[in-house]
Formats: structure tokens, sequence, C-alpha cells
């Protein structure tokens, strides 16, 4: 059973609350005050209170006067205004002043107040509902943004090079330095290409749904194996993997090869090429439900003031390297999915160890 | 035209810095280029030969949108060194952003005393062409 409504009942006095209380506490969690102070200490103590009830007529403020105050201090709460039939004035000032969602008439009956409830927790969930939604809109128009200002440079950059390249090539007779440049156009348009897959994991992480299946780590390890074994021999890197599983595992297998794609290159990528001894190792275990996955290398490290910057979308922390800045944020974005965590170590000059867990479904 | 020029290049992207030094080396008989793809190293190469390599003015061309440091960065800390290192160097940007689509970053970057101008990207022959009389009637 979800935990019972709050609602707070503001009045002066103590016979009424004594009596809402006990018509309406089988329902909801009834917290009354009998005065303005202690009302303002129920609400900021209790954020998630979402129905106030005043009695207009009290001492020290009348009701309109507190909701014109909680209005602007504490905006969540819907606001009903408890006051006597022929106070029609009041009734004009509260729905003016105090922004009041309804009232209700005095004397009232339970029946009253458990339908002006039942319409202001709606009102309210629609609200949060809608500030909510808001959030996660922002947060879109934010990265859309980021996006938009990526696109020009990491998208364009490339491009006017490889066209600047052909406009170079116009006045190029030297063969040498004609081979020179396509390496460094193909360099170029395997970013772009880089850039354009990640940006389909980036969308397809935000967009996409969960596949619950069992996960072989045997079997990845050995695709990757095939993959990055060509990477090792050409460059030189002692490439290792060690995989402990005997135990089911389940998750969705698209993200969490998104993991180790990313992990594996930067860690080939980010090797030190004046280094004689390269490595790169994996490191699986499964044990009692969850997969502990250490990805070392022993390539360039990440200089500690940026370690905290690494996951965030379009943060690069090395300029010789080209990386489109979406990688560790895509990684990131993959483990908030299956509900893992990532740590990093990482030593300049010595090599950087990801420790990654993910738990089984 | 040959009496020695000398530029910098900074750009994180290899193939516009290899072809920025192309380009040069089509355009100037005499000249000395040294590159740099974080701008950071060559803002410590400045200050550690701060008169420069010439006895003419050094040409630095530099990229806006690089990691670590970019070409904001780098003029804002360039123009924190002594004026006679300065006015050793001319700085230009070359960038992929232009004027229409990035009014402010290319306002911004021109607002600086030390920026002399900006070159949109791809470079040519003729845009360095272009620069180079402009370079000359300005002297």
């Amino acid at each position: 059973m979800p935990d019972k409504i709050k609602i707070l009942y503001v009045d002066d006095e103590a016979d009424n609350l004594v009596g809402f209380k006990a018509s309406l506490r089988l329902h909801y969690k009834v917290f009354t005050a009998v005065n303005v102070p202690q009302a303002l200490s129920y609400l900021d103590n209790n954020p998630d209170i979402r129905v106030v009830f005043c009695d207009q007529r009290m001492p020290d403020k009348t009701g309109v006067d507190f909701f014109e105050e909680i209005r602007i201090s504490h905006p969540l709460p819907v606001r009903i205004l408890i006051t006597a039939y022929t106070n029609v004035e009041s009734i004009i000032d509260a729905i003016n002043k105090g922004n009041i969602f309804r009232y209700v008439k005095k004397p009232w009956t339970e029946a009253d107040l458990i339908a002006a409830i039942d319409e202001a927790n709606k009102f309210y969930m629609a609200n949060s509902m809608l500030s909510i939604k808001n959030e996660e809109l922002q947060k879109a128009y934010n990265e859309l943004n980021k996006f938009a200002h990526s696109v020009s440079h990491d998208i364009r950059g490339p491009l006017t090079g490889i066209l600047g390249a052909i406009n170079l090539a116009r006045e190029m007779d030297d063969a040498e330095e004609m081979k020179e440049m396509m390496f460094l156009m193909e360099k170029s348009v395997k970013k772009l290409d880089a850039y354009v897959l990640s940006m389909h994991d980036y969308y397809s992480l935000q967009r996409g749904e969960l596949k619950i299946r069992e996960i072989d780590f045997h079997k990845i390890m050995d695709e990757l194996k095939g993959i990055y074994d060509i990477n090792a021999r050409i460059n030189h890197i002692e490439f290792t993997i060690n995989v402990k599983q005997e135990e089911t595992f389940r998750n969705d297998e698209a993200p969490v090869k998104l993991i180790f794609n990313n992990l594996l290159s930067n860690a080939f990528k980010y090797q030190d090429k004046k280094s004689k001894t390269k490595s790169v190792e994996v490191d699986i275990e499964v044990r009692k439900n969850i997969a502990t996955i250490y990805v070392k290398d022993t390539g360039i490290g990440i200089l500690g003031s940026h370690v905290g910057e690494i996951f965030n979308l379009f943060y690069r922390s090395n300029s010789v390297e080209v990386g489109s800045g979406l990688g560790l944020y895509n990684v990131k974005s993959a483990l908030s999915k299956l509900n893992g965590q990532i740590e990093v170590n990482s030593v300049l000059h010595q090599g950087t160890t990801f420790k990654v867990t993910i738990p089984s479904i | 035209m040959n009496i020695g020029h000398s530029f910098i290049i900074i750009d994180d992207s290899e193939l516009d810095s290899f072809l920025t030094r192309k380009f040069l080396e089509l355009t100037y008989k005499d000249v000395t280029i040294e590159s740099f793809q974080d701008a950071r190293q060559a803002l410590d190469t400045i200050r550690e030969t701060p008169g420069g390599n010439s006895l003419t003015q050094t040409i630095i061309l530099l990229d806006l949108q690089m990691p670590l440091m970019n070409g904001f960065q780098f003029v804002e800390e360039f123009e924190k060194l002594p004026a006679e290192v300065q006015k050793k160097y001319k700085v230009i940007v070359q960038t992929i952003l232009t004027s229409k689509s990035d009014p402010n970053d290319i306002s911004n970057i021109l607002a600086y005393k030390t920026v002399n101008s900006v070159i949109q990207k791809p470079l040519s022959r003729g845009k360095l062409l272009s620069l180079s009389e402009q370079l000359r009637s300005d002297v």
C-alpha cells in the first residue's frame, strides 16, 4: 500500500483540529497546527505535504494572508480555505491573493473534505508530473544545445579539413607528401565515422528499451578479442582477458557490449607510444549476481584534475588522440541503464584502471 | 618577399595543421614553422623563448576550438605576457566558425587587441595570399 497522503490543517481552535484529525486520520497522514509558526515548521519539515487547509479567521493572521505567504515560500502544496458561509469577501480575496485551489464551507462534512482532498491530490499530481516533465525537457534541451554546438565542430571540423586537403592536392606533385596527406585524411574520415557511430549509441541509450537476457561474458570477450587482437599485434600491446563466470547473469547485452567497446578502444588508443611494455588487461568475475569488471591499461593516464570531468558530455582531456567526447558519457549512461557503477583509478604516464560493477537482474 | 617568415601553428587537428604547413611552404620560400597540437605547449614555448625565432614578427595561426586550452584561453594567457614579448607576435585566428553562424564567438575573439584577423577554414592558397597582402599593408 502506498504511503498515506500528507495533509496539514491550520486553525486556532483546538476543537476543530481534533475533530478534523479524528475523521480523516484513517485515510490520510494529518498534521494539525494551532498557529502560523507551527504550520510553517510542519511545511519545512515535511516538503511532501500535498494539501494545506486553513481556517480564514485566526487571531495573528487571516487564512488568506497565510496562503499569500506560503504561496511564495512553499508553492507545491495545494491550498484550500475553510471559511464560514457568508464570508464572500474573504473568498474572493483568497482566490485573488492566496491563489487557492478551492474553499470548503463551514461547518464541513467529512464527505466535503474527502472530495476536496481527492481533487486537490489529483491537481498536485498533475502539477508535479508537469514539473518532472519540465525538468526532463530542460535537460533534453540543454543536451540538444550541446549537440548543435558539437555538430558544428565535430562534423564540420573533419569535413573542412578534407576540403582543405582537396584544395592542397591541386598544388601538390610529390607522391610521398600526397600519401602522408591521404593518411591524415583517412584519420579524419575515421574520426567522423566514429563520431556518427557514437551518436547512434547515444540515441539508442536515451531512447531504447531494456532487453533482458542471459549474458555469457566468455562469448562477449571472444568476439572482442577477435576485434582487438589485430590492434594489439600491430602496436605491440599485450592483450590479456580473464573471465570467471560460473553462474547465470542476466541484463541487457547491448549496453554491456557498448561499455566494453568504449573502455577497450580507449585502453588501446591512449597507450604511451614511447613505452616499451604496453598492455591491456580485462578481468571479469561474476559472483553472487554481480559482475565485477576491470579494464587496465599501461597508457598515458589521466590528469588528476580532469578525472572528475571525463564522464561529461563532449569533454576531452587529450589533444593528441582524436576523441569525440561521447565515449565515456555513453558508458556512464549505459551503466545507469544497467544499474551499474564505475570507478576510475589513473596515474599520469603509468596507466588507467576502470572498475565496473553490473548487477544481474 | 623572402626575408624569412616565421609561423607558429596551433591546431589540435593533425590534418589541418599539416595543410597549414604545406600551404605556408608553397606560399613563402624562406619560412620557419613550428606546430603545436596543444595550445599550452605553444604558450610555454613562447614564454621560454621570449625573443621569438626571427628578426621579423612571428605569425601565430590559432585554431579556436581545441580541448584542454581553446583559442580564447590561449589569447587570454598570451595577453598576460610582457608587452615586449607580445610585440614579437601577431595572432591570426583560423576557424571553422563563421561570422554568420557564430557571430558572438567571432566578434569576441576579434575584440582581443593581439588578434589581427580571422580566416575561415578550409585554408586555400588564395586566402593565404590575401592575408600576406593585408599583413604587408599593416606594417
